[in-house]
């Protein structure tokens, strides 16, 4: 083989691998953010120019046109409160207290960060659409099949998914200690 | 062996260059295909998307609580004008993406008073309107984007007529 050939080799080599490597790095989405709260990932770099270049792609790949954390918080979850990768085919137990936001919705999203068709056509929950039970607090069923009664939020039957919780104009505590802000909690109740 | 010395450290050279070029270029790439989806009303022209479904999604994650309306610009034959109307009592935002990706400006529907506003978006050295608010970028392209939040689906239909009220063009005379 003569020199050239092994140059060639490494040439091709190198170009693949590099850019493999940069695919592979950049697929983690906003669920791997710097800041952690429980299941919940997000970063404060988001839609700013001082993002890194890897931070920057890896949103463009996952939440293109993402605003700043000024104007909105996107926190992911890809586990409930222990840990187990969401399921669509269990039922868990979302709930917790208003969120310190102007606004706020959950989403579900399949692994991909896109909706998935559901019969009943629901895919976020908000702040507006979940009543406040004695005790100050909401809950809501994410669940293949409509719960007997409560907010439902259809998971997707058959595949894991991802959630994403939004929070529109976040409060200013909530921006200056993320990973100690009052999130919902996700809560699997079986399967 | 030693003559795959030089050959190898050359390969993991181009493979760590070829991974930083990617690394920068993406941002770039997903911003054309946004571009290229969302521009399908015209470039420089507002356009009042439906509602995000698993049939409609034009971009990765799309929120099904807002309604997108969406100026692909290109600043290449001059200034971008965009005229914003709020929705009385209701979060919207205007936000301005350059061709990285980075967010250039962003003003919602509180910091506006609930009035309408008009931003400029150009180019350094662009000649612009005087006295108009302006937003420069380091790009000719990016994205222009209202967003305008839903309290459920049907919605929209009462507040479609006021969204249509914002609109973007290219400003073709300096006044």
């Amino acid at each position: 083989m003569k020199s050239w050939h092994r140059y060639a080799i490494t040439l091709v080599g190198g170009i693949a691998v590099g850019l493999g490597g940069a695919w592979g790095l950049t697929r983690g989405g906003l669920g791997d953010g710097a800041i952690r709260n429980g299941p919940w990932t997000t970063s404060l770099g988001y839609g700013t120019k001082a993002t890194d270049p890897l931070t920057r792609a890896m949103v463009a790949r996952s939440g293109l046109l993402a605003l700043p954390a000024k104007e909105t918080l996107y926190w992911m979850a890809r586990t409930d409160a222990s840990g187990a990768r969401l399921d669509g085919n269990c039922r868990y137990r979302l709930s917790g207290k208003p969120l310190d936001a102007r606004w706020w919705s959950v989403t579900v999203y399949d692994a991909k960060g896109y909706l998935v068709a559901n019969a009943a056509n629901i895919w976020s929950v908000n702040g507006a659409s979940v009543p406040l039970d004695d005790k100050g607090e909401w809950h809501v069923t994410i669940a293949p099949d409509r719960p007997a009664d409560g907010a439902w939020l259809p998971g997707i039957k058959g595949q894991p998914f991802d959630l994403t919780l939004r929070m529109y104009n976040p409060g200013a505590g909530v921006r200056a200690g993320p990973s100690a802000a009052a999130l919902p909690a996700i809560v699997k109740e079986g399967c | 062996m030693r003559r795959w010395i030089g050959p190898l450290a050359f390969g993991l050279i181009v493979a760590l260059a070829a991974g930083y070029a990617a690394i920068a270029a993406i941002p770039y790439g997903m911003m054309k295909i946004a571009m290229d989806r969302l521009g399908r009303g015209g470039i420089n022209q507002m356009s009042q998307g439906p509602l995000a479904t698993p049939a409609r999604q034009p971009v990765v994650r799309p929120s099904p609580d807002l309604a997108y309306s969406s100026c692909p610009f290109d600043l290449a034959a001059g200034p971008l004008e965009i005229m914003v109307v709020p929705v009385p009592g209701r979060y919207s935002s205007l936000s301005i993406f350059d061709a990285a990706t980075d967010v250039a400006f962003v003003r919602n529907d509180v910091e506006a008073g609930g009035k309408p506003y008009r931003i400029i978006v150009a180019r350094e050295g662009q000649v612009v309107p005087p006295g108009a608010e302006v937003v420069r970028v380091g790009h000719d392209r990016g994205i222009a984007l209202i967003r305008l939040l839903l309290k459920n689906p049907a919605e929209i239909g009462s507040l479609d007529a006021i969204r249509r009220q914002s609109t973007c063009r290219t400003v073709t005379k300096s006044k």
